[in-house]
């Protein structure tokens, strides 16, 4: 349904963040289908900190600009939002600033869907993979890639403390055409 | 006065008649009676026995009968003829009355074993002789003196053909009633003592719940129903042929007993012939008598009779009768019988706890949710601390997606129960309603670690898992409910859901045939077993189980906009269009039927109508996946189909 359109590099600027996690009920978080992996971590802030819905542990890079934090599925999905958590007064030069979201099929096919530039961020920060087509709503594809090209005050590494992947709920009746949007027809549409 | 020529009379015809040495022996042996006294009312009793004997014509077999009886565990045939020396004596034994009806409760329960001690004393309580043991052993109640042996001959008779039930609910019945205490208040009531009143009040409660034991235990012993008809009808009949016999007595129990007993015969005869009637009939008449004597009670102030104990008994049966039936329909599923069932039952039996969770969970199966929160909400009202029932009851309110209902019903059983897997079903439903899957599923298993046999919780973690696409799990968790109840017609749902989507349509219409084969008036199950039988290219039999579907459950959207949705993919537009436009009537703010309505106008080249349904859909706010669906539906309404199917697959 959705095509795969490479959108155009976009810059935006997003300033703040939410201090709460607030997603459309018709979406889903993705995340746990997915292999996740960074391109270096310190010893102790791995990979595992993006994904343990703490948000006192982060990840922590060790290497050269830009970062990257892969994350790999196992058949093509729908992805639509992509929430991080970032904290510009705790991690100050460690918070990203510019960072680039790409997509494709694996290493050698990403192409970059969406460019956004952090201020001092602190908290969830929404990135919304939909271009402005209404048929774009969601990137469909088996690979998606964080890359972080600088941080605040040109910090070398970067703090991320979570990251949330979020695609569109499935049809909870099968082979249907359409979703079931009035209260008649949901409450008869299953059996529990 | 009057007692002296009673003993005169006795003494007579004991003279007459000498096949009583075992019998008195035997109750002499069995009372601690003063001597003469046992003397006496041995002699009186072996009357009884004979002329009641005599009377029908009994050859000595039946005594001989009898005797052994006493000897022998059946206690009816004892109690029969406990009746009949007992009621000889009753204008004597005040005392008697009082000793019956004590022990009846005791000797009844305590089995046939005890019977023949309970006629010996009982009949030994004729005798005035307010042994401790006779009252003991009077399970079966002696019956009011003024109903002579010809009732118990009678009775002896019925017994010996109908089985011991009868004369046990007789001996019981007529217990309470002989428990007049001292000859003083016997004089003062003698006239209303054989309408059936008078006993002690503590004697008479002891042996009503002997009576209703005995009655119980009378129609239980009989299975089926008729037998606890004939039972009650029995037991009625021996409630109401004493009554009356007592009634006319009243007057004259001075007379000669046999007089009495040949009286009583024949009331007690006509009402055998009554006895073949419904048993609320012989609860009126029983009722009506036992007014009739109610009215007399001097003593004590509760109204408790024989003859009411059986008419409670009877209506208890009746009462569990009904609830039995609106069970066993229930679990056939025959859910519109079971409702009307448990309609029938008294308005306060309706409105307890049990019944009414019974009635939500029969209106949950036949999907008519409304209904069944009323049911449930009444339940809770009326008995707050149920749990039973309570996870249907989550269900339903998640289907009607009353969240806060939900998470209200849910705290509170938790906070009844912690440790009930219903109270966790309740919880877990509330959080698979917030679409939290993980944490549902997690709770359900919390449930199914409480109770590994409540197949309830396996299915709904099943659910969760499908939820979760992790449809492996799902399957070994539909697989585990239906281990533990393979009737669970929701595992059987839910695994023919999980073969749908894998696309494997034979399972799946396996599994849906075997749902339906449970739960045949479930629309949904019908629904679903449609379209898989279109996938699996049987349509006509698809459009015929849609249509039944639609019968079934006129509320129900789902079958009819299925019923399109195959009619479009066998080109039937022109069909489905008018089951769409029927439709649009039930649900008018439905985003998928107007898009269903433009694909099939956009099918059909009428772009103007596609564009116009398609903005309808649009406008009534569909998912963002049906959204984009949409836009490019319309973006593309000049393009041939078969680019527009490619471009928007599912």
């Amino acid at each position: 349904m959705a095509t795969e359109s490479s959108e155009s590099e976009e810059e935006g600027k997003i300033t703040g963040g939410n201090q709460h996690l607030i997603v459309e009920d018709d979406l889903r978080e993705m995340g746990k289908k997915a292999a996740w992996s960074v391109s270096s971590c310190k010893t102790g802030n791995g990979v595992s900190s993006l994904r343990d819905d703490n948000l006192e542990t982060y990840w922590q890079s060790d290497g050269a600009q830009p970062h990257l934090v892969n994350i790999q599925f196992q058949k093509k999905v729908k992805l639509q939002v992509v929430v991080l958590y970032v904290d510009f007064k705790l991690d100050e030069s460690y918070t990203p600033s510019k960072i680039s979201i790409r997509a494709g099929d694996g290493f050698h096919n990403l192409k970059e869907i969406k460019t956004v530039e952090l201020v001092k961020p602190t908290g969830w920060v929404y990135l919304s993979l939909s271009g402005n087509d209404p048929r774009e709503t969601f990137v469909n594809t088996f690979m998606l890639q964080i890359a972080v090209l600088s941080n605040h005050l040109n910090g070398r590494d970067t703090h991320v403390r979570q990251i949330k992947v979020y695609g569109p709920r499935p049809n909870p009746i099968p082979h249907q055409p359409f979703q079931f949007t009035s209260r008649e027809f949901i409450t008869y549409s299953t059996v529990r | 006065m009057k007692l002296k020529q009673l003993y005169v009379l006795l003494m007579r015809l004991a003279e007459r008649f000498q096949m009583v040495q075992l019998v008195i022996i035997f109750l002499a042996l069995f009372t601690g009676a003063a001597k003469e006294a046992t003397v006496v009312f041995s002699e009186a009793a072996a009357l009884c026995i004979q002329n009641q004997y005599l009377h029908h014509g009994l050859p000595s077999p039946n005594l001989h009968m009898s005797s052994e009886d006493y000897n022998l565990v059946s206690s009816r045939n004892f109690g029969s003829e406990d009746v009949s020396p007992r009621k000889l004596k009753h204008t004597q034994g005040n005392n008697l009355r009082g000793i019956p009806g004590n022990h009846h409760g005791a000797v009844v329960l305590s089995g046939a074993a005890s019977q023949p001690q309970n006629g010996g004393p009982s009949n030994m309580s004729f005798y005035n002789t307010p042994s401790p043991m006779a009252s003991q052993l009077s399970g079966v109640a002696p019956p009011p003196l003024c109903r002579n042996m010809q009732p118990n001959g009678s009775n002896l008779n019925t017994v010996n053909t109908d089985g011991s039930p009868r004369s046990i609910v007789n001996s019981t019945i007529q217990a309470p009633r002989r428990k007049f205490v001292d000859e003083g208040k016997l004089r003062k009531i003698s006239g209303r003592l054989f309408s059936d009143s008078g006993p002690r009040r503590s004697t008479r409660l002891t042996g009503d719940t002997g009576a209703n034991t005995n009655a119980n235990t009378a129609a239980v012993a009989g299975n089926g129903t008729n037998n606890s008809s004939k039972y009650l009808g029995s037991s009625k009949l021996s409630s109401v042929a004493p009554r009356t016999v007592t009634v006319r007595k009243g007057q004259s129990w001075v007379n000669e007993n046999i007089e009495e007993g040949i009286r009583n015969e024949a009331f007690d005869d006509s009402c055998a012939n009554v006895a073949s009637t419904t048993s609320s009939s012989f609860s009126s008449d029983n009722v009506r008598s036992l007014d009739h004597d109610g009215a007399t009670v001097l003593v004590g102030g509760v109204v408790v009779s024989g003859a009411k104990a059986v008419s409670g008994a009877s209506e208890v049966l009746c009462l569990l009768r009904t609830l039995g039936e609106g069970y066993r329909l229930s679990c056939l599923y025959r859910c519109q019988d079971a409702l009307d069932a448990y309609l029938r039952l008294p308005h306060r039996h309706y409105n307890t706890s049990w019944v009414l969770s019974q009635v939500g969970k029969a209106h949950f199966e036949l999907v008519d949710y409304l209904e069944a929160d009323l049911a449930f909400s009444l339940a809770r009202q009326v008995s707050p601390y149920s749990l039973e029932g309570m996870d249907i009851y989550s269900t339903v309110l998640y289907h009607l997606k009353e969240d806060m209902k939900l998470s209200y019903l849910t705290q509170e059983l938790i906070s009844t129960d912690r440790l009930a897997p219903q109270s966790w079903c309740a919880m877990g439903n509330c959080y698979s309603l917030q679409k939290d899957h993980e944490t549902a599923l997690k709770i359900f298993h919390r449930a199914v670690r409480l109770n590994s046999r409540f197949a309830y919780a396996h299915t709904l973690s099943g659910h969760e898992y499908v939820a979760l696409e992790d449809f492996e799990n799902g399957i070994k968790s539909y697989q585990n409910a239906l281990r533990i109840d393979s009737r669970h017609y929701n595992a059987w749902y839910g695994l023919g859901m999980i073969f749908f989507r894998q696309e494997r349509f034979e399972f799946s219409e396996h599994h849906f045939g075997m749902a339906l084969q449970i739960n045949p008036c479930s629309s949904v199950i019908m629904s679903y077993l449609g379209t898989t039988l279109h996938a699996l290219k049987k349509s006509e039999d698809a459009i015929k189980i849609m249509d039944r579907a639609i019968l079934a459950d006129r509320k129900n959207p789902l079958p009819m906009y299925q019923k399109a949705n195959i009619l479009m993919s066998l080109e039937k537009f022109d069909d489905a269009l008018e089951v769409l436009e029927e439709l649009k009537e039930y649900a008018p703010r439905e985003s998928s039927v107007y898009a269903l309505m433009g694909k099939i106008y956009k099918r059909r080249n009428m772009h103007e109508k596609a564009m116009l349904h398609f903005g309808i859909a649009l406008d009534l706010k569909p998912s963002a996946t049906d959204v984009a669906t949409i836009k490019a539906a319309i973006e593309k309404l000049h393009v041939p189909d078969e680019l527009e199917d490619n471009l928007s697959t599912e």
